[in-house]
């Protein structure tokens, strides 16, 4: 099975980790290990430190390694012009191999609404951009559902959705809007891949590790050993992804 | 004729271990003992695997040996009490052993039960705490009978641990291990995530152990643990059916420590701990 990471970062984390990743090398070195083909990476500064920088750091890190390592940048709203507009953002999303944006509306001090990141919004369902949301500690459910509901084209995939009580929340947004995915990293509900498959179809999971702040093993070995079809486990490893990164 | 390339195992490149577990989703050396594990539907969230039924089905898959179990309705109904508990120990009786649930809110529950501990050996291994649940402090008095049972007998008492707790924190812990050096007790998700002061009390009582439900997702806290308290002293567990076999094993193989302290974690200590024989592996 080949497996595409959604959910990955390198970069020193203000407060430590137990074994964080500082470069795209070392990533690089452990996922040929782990047996992880392909990965979209995100850098820590991009959270604890400051986005242009963050976007910038990730750009230099992942431009040698570009048959396997995809960016994913982090946006801001843009009332003070912090980032470039949008569609010269996106322009330089494609220069620097960098195919989906995240956000980090707690850390940064913003609502994620209309009234905020608008515009940039309007362009990623254009353009069909995928949008990463960190669910716990930093966009909550709320926030993700009224997002949807004011842009149910966008591209949305739910991230860092652990498992303590959230199958009530996400299954709304998996039933009623048609490209909202969930990437594996923290959903790792026992029977989870076998139930959300059975449910809401094989093409709303993503195969994603967290890592470095968890490990590439759990979610290979559930989803080797998931009672669903092969093609339905080479979709959630690699294909799903593959196809929504493909919005050029 | 060139030799056909040996494809490396995925997670753990040259582990038997791992590649038994990658092919077959399970090891003939390596018996799982699940040691916590809570049968029956919850307050909290859909889980779809929670039938006791499917719970022994999954335990298969992963060549399981055996698992704890505390259900839901002895943590969360104190009018269903440990009725569950004993009748799912009836059913499967090869895969299942139950702890007892002390909920301490009840006392006279709590007695009637342990007065009837002795009788029913062949369903109980020990105890189960959760404190941070039932809202009282592990040295709270009205913990004490089960603490003096066990510790006269020897038994394993698992409790939920969490740094910080006022209820089961560091400090509680440590004050329990402490006073009661004839009962094992485990350290239910390793006082997450203050690995350092898990480790230390592991390291320094030979009658405390280190239980990695939610623990082992955390990269680098298995490395931690292992260096600091020695795999003799930590347990499998996954809270089933909340988390899945597969994705602990796959993040336990995932731990830069060697295949023995694997085989520790997953099997042999349990083994030893609840006095299995016949060791199988
Ligand atoms: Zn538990």
């Amino acid at each position: 099975m080949r497996f595409f990471d959604v959910n990955c970062f390198i970069g020193l984390p203000t407060v430590a980790i137990q074994k964080p990743v500082k470069t795209a090398g070392e990533l690089l070195e452990r996922m040929d290990r782990a047996g992880i083909e392909k990965a979209l990476v995100w850098h820590v500064c991009q959270r604890d430190y400051a986005v242009a920088e963050g976007n910038r750091l990730l750009a230099e890190a992942i431009a040698p390694h570009k048959d396997c390592l995809t960016g994913c940048w982090a946006v801001l709203p843009n009332q003070w012009g912090e980032l470039p507009p949008p569609q010269e953002f996106c322009e330089q999303m494609v220069k620097a191999n960098v195919k989906a944006l995240r956000v980090f509306p707690g850390m940064h001090n913003f609502l994620l609404r209309q009234e905020t990141l608008g515009p940039m919004l309007e362009v990623m369902v254009k353009r069909r951009i995928p949008l990463i949301l960190p669910i716990t500690g930093e966009v909550g459910w709320p926030a993700a559902f009224d997002l949807l509901r004011t842009y149910p084209k966008l591209r949305c995939i739910l991230s860092n959705v652990n498992t303590c009580g959230t199958e009530r929340q996400y299954a709304p947004l998996l039933a009623g809007y048609s490209h909202v995915y969930l990437e594996m990293s923290e959903f790792i509900l026992d029977g989870g891949i076998e139930a959300v498959t059975a449910r809401f179809g094989a093409e709303k999971l993503l195969f994603g590790t967290g890592f470095p702040r968890r490990g590439h093993g759990g979610a290979m070995l559930a989803l080797q050993h998931a009672a669903i079809s092969a093609a339905e486990k080479a979709a959630i490893a690699a294909g799903n992804l593959e196809t929504l990164l493909n919005w050029e | 004729m060139k030799p056909t390339p040996i494809k490396p195992t995925p997670i753990r490149p040259g582990s038997a271990l791992a590649a038994e577990f990658w092919e077959q989703g399970r090891s003939a050396s390596c018996p799982v003992i699940n040691i916590h594990a809570h049968p029956g539907p919850v307050y909290s969230g859909y889980m779809p695997n929670c039938r006791p039924a499917d719970m022994v089905r999954e335990l298969r898959k992963v060549g399981g040996r055996l698992m704890c179990v505390a259900p839901h309705s002895a943590l969360f109904a104190p009018e269903i009490g440990n009725a569950e508990a004993e009748s799912i120990v009836e059913e499967f009786p090869q895969e299942i052993r139950a702890y007892m649930t002390i909920n301490p809110q009840y006392p006279e529950l709590m007695l009637r039960d342990l007065a009837g501990f002795d009788k029913k050996r062949h369903i109980y291994v020990g105890f189960k705490l959760l404190p941070d649940y039932h809202r009282v402090r592990l040295s709270d008095r009205r913990y004490q009978a089960v603490f003096e049972f066990a510790d006269e007998r020897g038994l394993p008492v698992i409790s939920h641990t969490y740094a910080n707790s006022p209820y089961n924190g560091e400090a509680e812990v440590e004050k329990v291990v402490a006073r009661y050096s004839g009962l094992k007790f485990i350290m239910a998700h390793c006082l997450k995530a203050n690995w350092r002061a898990a480790a230390a009390i592991a390291r320094q009582y030979p009658h405390a152990y280190l239980d990695l439900t939610a623990v082992s997702g955390q990269w680098g806290a298995v490395d931690y643990l292992c260096t600091h308290a020695g795999s003799e002293k930590m347990l499998f567990g996954t809270d089933s059916p909340w988390y899945g076999l597969h994705q602990a094993i796959g993040q336990l193989l995932s731990a830069d420590i060697t295949d023995d302290d694997i085989h520790n974690i997953l099997h042999r200590n349990a083994e030893r701990l609840l006095n299995l024989t016949d060791s199988e592996g």
